[in-house]
Parts: structure tokens; sequence; C-alpha cells
């Protein structure tokens, strides 16, 4: 003990070890009325950073080529030892990031947390977001199965749809008019290194500027729930008096964590193939369609959206512009008051936003 | 405040998903043969629709593969020229059926039933039907179809003595099957099973009790074989579960003790 304390004290008289612990952990101060909401970003850092390790492990043993790529999933599934847990884990933590990132932005939205002096916070959470999508649906063709190499087809396909530029558009992301080896290619580097970085460096933003606003207090049990952000000059939102960051509530997003591993481990060791289905396990086949492709869950929204209207440019202007609507919430939304019962409108259009999302997933799904 | 559009979920147009995929879907060509006869009325298109339902149409063998000619080109398609054949006459079926399968030819040439071949004996197709030709399995021993040339006795043994065999490689097809629908790699088992029951469907043939019962023992030795690497496939499977359990509940424990430790700094 004495000589930790002794490498302790080397440290401290070297960089003020104590000083950063005592500003940023233990006397980092957090609302009394925190909820285990609030964990949720620390569980989606968690499952990125599961998702880098056993993603650089397949690295290992996956070959990004047309012709091998197929067979060297397959080997990592049946003959490199443990080689099935790193990829189920891979394949159901991308499924579990997406829902758990849905889970810290409703969370956000019911909270009101994105309201002002938070902007940037929600812009950067919105970035997140898209670049997850953008990594899910990169990384879902590198196995070249049936299912990824048809999926891939039908998303690349839609973008055909935008005026003028669309046909080149499609080409530019396929590497060429049909969906092939370069495809994989380029959705290869993307994935294993411009969005994994990208997202990295957004984590950053995200996490500085929520350093820097300090955090929200929940709008829940207190009397006054308005927004107290004037915007006459930056101010940090301390909370005296407040729960200290560690150990309360590093323990608290401890537990989250562990129960977030409990539902993930269930899923990887009872129900690996929950994501899973009979065209995955099929090597791709240009020439022969699978009777029933269909996007990810996430995905099944967007999918049927643009089934509904006849023609396809107006279904993703339809989404582009639910897009921007949702990146640019803290603008439209500017009432003072964060406490959603006291806020009927916006109770109706945040739940029947929801239930449209879930109906059009569901009718997706069954189409 | 209006929040349809975040629920709306959508993304970067990037990755929205369309459309019926059918619109561009890679579909073969259908053959000249098929675009003819099977709009045709009566027997001249009745053997499209029972092929359709084949294991022949199953596994890519379309008309032309045995019947020859040009699939490809109508004007054509049934010129001798091209290698058109039509129809074999009765004698000939065996040798027609022969070019593909020709271990069974030998097994059927060598038994009583090839050896009746333009004496009244049975053809392939009296068994197997032409077009409608599905996967072969015991149930094409039946009194019905022995019966319809002599009594069904013999018949009647051999089937019986095929029987366990018969279920045992059914059940381990089964099997297979279901690892192979969840990623498992099984074409190790798929091969071995192939040629145990190859060498199973030779007695078909040979309708020759006694040697069914001698070919039995060894076959089912080689079964067992596979039923062990099954076995050890189930056995890791069920292991990988009891782990689960283990892995699932210390997660469980660390939740609990992480909150119990939490609540010591109220």
């Amino acid at each position: 003990m004495a000589l930790f304390k002794r490498l302790i004290d080397w440290i401290d008289v070297r960089i003020g070890a104590r000083e950063i612990v005592a500003k940023e952990l233990t006397g980092y101060l957090l609302p009394r009325n925190i909820n285990a909401w609030y964990s949720m970003g620390s569980i989606l850092l968690f499952i990125f950073t599961l998702q880098v390790v056993t993603g650089i492990l397949l690295l290992i043993y996956y070959v990004p080529d047309a012709d091998k790529a197929f067979k060297s999933v397959s080997f990592i599934m049946n003959q490199v030892p443990f080689g099935w847990l790193i990829r189920t884990c891979h394949a159901i933590g991308s499924n579990m990031m997406v829902l758990v990132l849905f889970l810290h932005m409703l969370s956000v939205l019911f909270m009101n947390s994105y309201k002002s002096p938070r902007e940037l916070n929600w812009l950067t959470g919105f970035i997140l977001f898209t670049l997850v999508q953008g990594i899910s649906l990169t990384g879902y063709l590198l196995p070249w199965s049936q299912l990824s190499f048809w999926a891939t087809t039908v998303a690349t396909n839609s973008v055909g749809a935008i005026p003028a530029v669309g046909p080149y558009l499609v080409e530019f992301l396929r590497g060429g008019t049909l969906v092939g080896p370069p495809t994989l290619g380029r959705f290869f580097a993307l994935h294993v290194a411009l969005i994994p970085l990208g997202m990295a460096a957004v984590v950053g933003a995200h996490l500085f500027f929520l350093q820097r606003t300090g955090v929200s207090t929940p709008p829940f049990g207190r009397k006054e729930t308005a927004n107290q952000w004037r915007g006459d000059g930056y101010r940090y939102e301390s909370h005296p008096g407040g729960i200290p960051f560690f150990p309360h509530y590093a323990l608290e997003d401890l537990r989250s964590i562990f129960i977030y591993l409990a539902c993930f481990l269930a899923v990887v060791f009872f129900a690996p193939n929950l994501f899973f289905t009979g065209d995955s396990f099929l090597p791709a086949n240009p020439l022969q369609t699978p009777a029933h492709i269909k996007p990810e869950w996430y995905f099944l929204a967007n999918y049927q959206t643009l089934k509904i209207f006849p023609n396809e440019f107006i279904g993703l202007s339809v989404q582009g512009a639910a897009m921007t609507f949702l990146a640019l919430l803290p603008f439209i939304d500017r009432s003072k008051e964060r406490h959603p019962l006291k806020r009927p409108l916006f109770m109706i259009c945040a739940v029947g936003g929801i239930l449209l999302w879930i109906g059009l997933s569901v009718w997706g799904h069954y189409s | 405040m209006n929040l349809l559009g975040s629920l709306l979920v959508l993304l970067l147009p990037l990755a929205a998903l369309l459309l019926p995929v059918a619109s561009f879907a890679a579909e073969p060509q259908e053959i000249v043969c098929i675009q003819c006869h099977g709009a045709m009325p009566g027997k001249i298109g009745e053997p499209v629709k029972l092929w359709k339902g084949s294991i022949h149409a199953e596994n890519g063998i379309a008309c032309n593969a045995c019947h020859g000619g040009d699939p490809k080109d109508a004007a054509n398609a049934m010129s001798p020229a091209r290698g058109f054949l039509g129809a074999p006459k009765e004698p000939a079926i065996p040798a027609f059926c022969g070019r593909c399968h020709v271990g069974v030819l030998k097994d059927y040439l060598a038994s009583a039933h090839g050896k009746a071949l333009g004496k009244g004996g049975p053809t392939c197709v009296t068994c197997h039907s032409n077009h409608l030709v599905v996967k072969a399995s015991l149930d094409i021993i039946n009194e019905k179809r022995c019966s319809q040339c002599h009594s069904y006795e013999r018949a009647k043994v051999i089937r019986a003595a095929m029987l366990e065999t018969e279920t045992m490689i059914v059940a381990m097809d089964k099997r297979i099957a279901v690892y192979k629908g969840q990623g498992t790699d099984t074409e190790s088992l798929e091969k071995g099973l192939f040629a145990v029951r190859n060498r199973f469907h030779t007695l078909f043939h040979n309708v020759d009790v006694e040697m069914v019962k001698k070919e039995s023992a060894g076959i089912q030795a080689d079964l067992k074989k596979i039923q062990a690497q099954l076995t050890a496939l189930d056995e890791s499977r069920q292991k990988r579960k009891i782990a689960g359990a283990v892995v699932v509940s210390a997660m469980l424990l660390l939740a609990l003790f992480a909150h119990l430790l939490r609540k010591t700094f109220d």
C-alpha cells in the first residue's frame, strides 16, 4: 500500500494527477435527482469499445476479398477457437448499439435535455446516429453472404432516385454498375477505418461539449422545470450539493453496464441467430435473388416509407426531411418548459412519432 | 413540438432501403422449351407442370439435360442437328436416365428388374415416374406399386430390412440441415452422409434380400461415425449454453454488487 502511495505521489508531483481526479471525478458533481437513463451514454461508449475490440480480433482472420470473405467468416465461426463468440458478439453488439442508441436518444428527448445550451451535444449525437447507421450498413456487406449482397444492392439502388446525380452516386457507392468486389473494398475501408475514426472523433466532441456545458438536470421531481439558460454568456451548469461522479455515479454506470452485459450475453449465448436469417449463411450469388430481402430491423421503417410512396424520390425526400427535422430539433423546439407532462402537444407528437416509427417497422416486417 | 420526424427514423438517404427487389433481380431467362410447352394444353404441355415440382427442377436440371436440343433457340430447339433426342422408347429408358445415373443403371441392369427389361419388366419410370421425379425414398417400395407386376411379399422383406437405415439417414439429414441453417460448417458431414446414402441407394436397385441384409450392417456402422460427429456438435452447443448461463449470472451478480456498493456511499 505504501508502495502504491509512493507511485501515486511520484506521478502526482509531476502532473498534478490528484488535482485532476478531484476536479473531474470525486469533485465532479451531478444533479441529485439523476436517474439510470443518464447511464445510456456510458453503455454506448462501452459497446463502441467492445465493437472495436471484437472488430480488431475479427480482422485477424477476415479476408476482405469477394472470393474469400464468406469462407473466412465461416472459418472464424467454425474453426478459430472462440471465433464464433467474437463474431457473434460483434454482430449482436451492432444491433444492440442501435437499440441502446435509440434509448439514449429517447431519454434525451423526453427529458428535454437537448434544449439550449446543449444544441451542440444534440447535433454531435445526431451525427453519431448517422455514423452508427453507416457503419452498420457497410459492415453488413463484409461477410459477402446472399443477405449481405442483396441488402447492399437494394440499399445502394435507392440512392439512384436522387435527381441528376443519382445514377452517378450509385456507381460511386458501388465502385461499378453493380455491387461487386470493388464495393467490398470501399465498404471495408469505410467500415474498419474511416467511420470508426470518425465516430471516435465525434464521440470525443460529444463528451467535450458535455464537459463544457455540464450535465443537465432532469426535469422530474422538481417544482421549477423551465429551462434556466438565458443565453447572455457562457455558464457551466454545476450542481452544488450534488452527487459525486466518482464513486457514486460511476458505480451506477457500472451497474447499468453489467445489466446491459447480462442482456447482451443472454442473446449471444441463447439466441445467437436472432439477427441472422438463412440467407446469412449462403455465399453471395449475383445471379440469384433470394425471395425475401429485408433490411435490418432498424431500417425497416425507412424501407416501408420508400414502399408507401409511388415515387422513390418522394420517399427519399420524406426521409431526408424527417432526418433534417430530427437534427434541427433543438432549434425548432424553442419553448422553455422541460417537463414532458407539462407539454401535452410535445407528448402527443413524440409518442405519436414513436408509434408511427414502430408501426412502419412492423408493417415493413410483414409486408 | 413535433417529433414526428425524430421518430420516423430515417437516415441518410444513403441507407434507405427500397422497393421490391424483384424489379432488378437477375432472373435467369426461361428456356424456350418452357416458353412454348408451358402454354400448351394436354399431353404436350403436361410435362412442364410435372417437372416444376421435381427434384430435377430443384437442382436446375431442365428439359434439354435429358431430351437434348437447343434451349436458347426457339426455331431449332427440337432439331436433331442440335442434339434433340425426343422421348425414348420403353427399352431405351434405362440407358436414357443412366447417362447421369451411371451407378444406378449398373445396379439395375444386374438386378432381376433389369434382366426383365423389354420382357414386361419395370423401367426407371415405372417406379420413379418420368417428369415428376421426386427425391427417392423408401416410400417408393409399396404394395400398390410392386403388385402391379408381382406379389409384395419379397419387396416387403426388403423394405423392412432397409427401414431402420433409411430412418437413420432421414433423421441425420434433418439434424445436419438444422446445423447448416445456423451457420455451422456441415460440409464434411454432408459429404459423408451423401457417400453413405449413395451406397445405401444401390441396395434399392439390386432387389436382393440377402444382399440388403449383409450391406445394411456396414452402412449403419458408417452412419454411426457421422452420428458421433453430430453428437459432438450437440455437446459443444450444450456446453456453450451452460457457459452462457454462468456468464449471464455472473454479470447479474456483478450488477448487484455494484448496486450494493453504491448504496454504501449514501
